[in-house]
């Protein structure tokens, strides 16, 4: 039933769009859609015990646990309140030429389809399926990427689709690989997640490991991990803000998710004292990677971009470490990330709109006066920026406390690394924001900047962001621990 | 059933086109006779995937066979074709960082190392037989279809390299065990959208922008059209 439902709603939505001839009524069928998903999602958590399995039709294929219901509510916020704000900033897109009338259905449409590819992605319990589902949220993230009328978007969506599909066709050989291993072990081969996570214990550890190998390749490059993040950047930089917090609020997800999934397998085989390592290793390179490359940027959305690539090795550290509290923060800190990261990328997108060269988006931003022309944008900046950076109060300060003590509980070493590592990042961000931030109009050069009206519908998603980072930060509501608690046992581990 | 052995033996002539194939694509700077390469290395596999049938009379693997012969000689190599007809481009000089010389070394030592490795994975039951044989095949195409993806420039021959890795993926497929049909169905429409999409794209990045809106109007529809196939 609640398969059926999210599939009409997506159906309805697109057919609605397709019949709308302005923004905004195309842009209230959007936000319209995300309510409602909202809404399904909800009655399936409370109509029954999850986990659901049993479906109208094709139960073997799909379930719903507490996992994707997560997910799946963290899917719901980001993308409604995109869609909120896409209303005005794809009018503003459109006043200046950036985006041709002509795409606006185009790139509605797949603002919903995404949606619904998402949402089913986290639903399936056949790793097949969700290989497919999730090789799908590449190609239509990347058409809302390429839907700018601009040549480095075009470039921006294929090096986007080259990288990750050529990486998630390993995974697909990693996944026949299980498909083998399960026969050899269960008799009957399969690839629904909730049988091999019954016979997990069975599996030999050295296919596991070679198995795990090949799922990794793919679902890091979906999720930025070293050395696969080289697309990341780009796309982020170069999509439209809205969309820029769909890639990292929701689409990273869908790596991590994988990663998480694979895991909890491996993880009752001998095969992990090998996996757990590897992770580890590519972890802790990725938040290098990240941390010496945001140290020279000048372009804040690219800044922000990186600052996704570091805070996913920081998740992979936790998963590596494997243990239910490391990995009880893992989720909470896949929650806090991606609300964080929409909000920095929303008002990341106010400045751009502001301040944005006319020329080239890779022409480092001229931020002046900020306080003046747009300061909320300004203050949602300092505030996701001290909330990204982890520090007490925070919704990420938490989760990077106890996965840096549970690494600390593995070597010591590790955490002098990953800490000074993480310090390097956190001052590029600050050293940005306060440079920047604090450039008055230079007086030899006088030039009048147009201030630009930022729309409410554009203000208002920025507002709600903040206002539930800082609640996530102060409040742990005794239901979403047990909540994330079960979503641990779920898992196994 | 017919003779294993002369099956065998014809598959492994097949496999050998396969590779010949594969290092046509890797070397060649000719846009246009690329497409056809494509077309014979999918007609191989369809080839294969016959004679698998003949040996073991799966229905999956006629399947395989039917709809990798429609989509995969027929539709994507016509489309690809129109494509570069109007981007006007034959020839592909550019490349990354590898030439073509380097990259045919590199892949027979690829292949080597795909061997040993896939010796010590796979259970000894596989063995050195032709199934393990085809895994080895299938591995090695999808590296040598990667070389091509990341060391060529322009879009359309990347496209042409993601191809090829997906055909390593299906002998691997075939080979290694036997996936569910709807799985493999899905995975080839999947192909097909992404196929769209890039060299849709691809048109974009080799021709001017104005050009490009143009034409991109025009295929909208088509587009539209294929997706709901």
């Amino acid at each position: 039933m609640i398969l059926v439902a999210y599939i009409l709603a997506t159906v309805l939505a697109i057919v609605a769009i397709l019949l709308c001839h302005t923004n905004r009524r195309m842009n209230a069928v959007t936000i319209v859609h995300g309510l409602g998903f909202g809404a399904i999602t909800i009655a399936a958590l409370l109509s029954g015990p999850v986990p659901i399995t049993s479906f109208a039709f094709g139960s073997q294929f799909f379930f719903i646990d507490h996992l994707s219901i997560f997910e799946i509510l963290i899917a719901v916020v980001i993308f409604t309140l995109s869609a909120v704000y896409a209303g005005g900033y794809v009018e503003s897109l459109i006043a200046t030429g950036e985006l041709e009338k002509g795409s606006l259905r185009l790139f509605y449409a797949s603002w919903s389809l995404l949606f619904l590819v998402i949402v089913l992605a986290f639903c399936s319990d056949n790793l097949a399926l969700f290989w497919i589902l999730a090789e799908m949220t590449t190609i239509i993230s990347a058409m809302l990427i390429a839907v700018l009328s601009a040549k480095e978007n075009i470039d921006a969506a294929i090096k986007y689709i080259f990288v990750a599909s050529a990486a998630m066709l390993f995974s697909f050989v990693g996944f026949i690989f299980l498909f083998e291993v399960s026969r050899e072990t269960i008799g009957q081969g399969t690839l629904n997640w909730t049988v091999l996570i019954q016979n997990a214990s069975a599996f030999p550890a050295g296919l596991m490991i070679a198995c795990f190998a090949l799922v990794f390749i793919g679902f890091a490059a979906k999720s930025g991990i070293f050395p696969f993040h080289t697309w990341l950047p780009e796309a982020h930089a170069k999509a439209p803000s809205a969309v820029s917090a769909l890639l990292s609020g929701v689409l990273l997800n869908v790596g991590i998710y994988a990663i998480i999934r694979m895991m909890a397998l491996v993880h009752q085989t001998d095969a992990a004292r090998i996996v757990s390592p590897f992770l580890m290793l590519f972890g802790i390179l990725t938040i290098a990677i990240a941390a010496f490359s945001m140290l020279p940027q000048k372009n804040l959305k690219k800044l922000i971009a990186f600052s996704s690539i570091e805070n996913m090795g920081v998740l992979l550290v936790g998963i590596a470490i494997a243990t239910p509290v490391a990995l009880f923060w893992v989720i909470f800190y896949i929650m806090a990330h991606a609300f964080t990261k929409a909000e920095l990328f929303l008002s990341a997108g106010i400045l751009h709109r502001q301040y944005h060269s006319k020329f080239s988006g890779d022409a480092p931003d001229e931020i002046r006066n900020v306080f003046r022309f747009q300061p909320l944008a300004a203050w949602g900046m300092i505030i996701g920026g001290l909330a990204i950076i982890g520090i007490p109060l925070s919704p990420i300060f938490l989760p990077k406390l106890f996965i840096l003590l549970q690494l600390g509980a593995v070597s010591l070493w590790l955490l002098l690394v990953v800490l000074i590592l993480l310090f390097i990042a956190a001052s590029a961000l600050g050293y940005f924001v306060i440079v920047s931030f604090t450039q008055g109009l230079s007086k030899e050069k006088p030039f009048e900047i147009e201030p630009y009206i930022t729309p409410m519908g554009m203000k208002i998603p920025v507002i709600i962001l903040i206002l539930l980072i800082v609640a996530l930060g102060i409040f742990f509501p005794s239901g979403e621990i047990s909540f994330i608690n079960q979503i641990v046992t779920e898992l196994k581990f | 059933m017919t003779d294993t052995a002369f099956v065998e033996g014809i598959i492994r002539i097949l496999f050998v086109v396969v590779i010949v194939a594969a290092a046509y694509i890797i070397s060649t700077r000719n846009l246009l006779s690329l497409v056809s390469v494509y077309a014979i290395q999918s007609l191989t596999l369809v080839g294969i995937a016959l004679a698998l049938y003949s040996v073991e009379g799966s229905a999956v693997l006629l399947a395989i066979a039917v709809i990798t012969f429609a989509t995969k000689v027929l539709v994507i190599p016509y489309f690809i074709a129109t494509i570069q007809e109007r981007i006007r481009i034959k020839r592909d000089i550019e490349f990354h960082y590898l030439n073509p010389t380097t990259t045919l070394l590199l892949s027979m030592a690829l292949m080597l190392v795909v061997y040993i490795a896939l010796t010590r994975i796979l259970p000894p039951t596989v063995g050195p037989s032709l199934f393990f044989f085809g895994a080895v095949i299938g591995i090695s195409l999808m590296l040598m279809g990667m070389m091509v993806t990341f060391s060529r420039k322009k879009a359309i021959t990347k496209v042409m390299g993601y191809l090829s890795m997906e055909n390593g993926v299906l002998i691997f497929g075939m080979f290694v065990t036997e996936l569910p049909f709807i799985i493999e169905f899905l995975i080839i429409i999947d192909l097909i959208i992404l196929v769209l999409l890039t060299t849709i794209l691809s048109v974009g990045i080799d021709t001017t922008l104005e050009e490009y809106h143009n034409r991109l109007h025009r295929f909208y529809l088509w587009e539209e059209k294929e997706d709901l196939s």
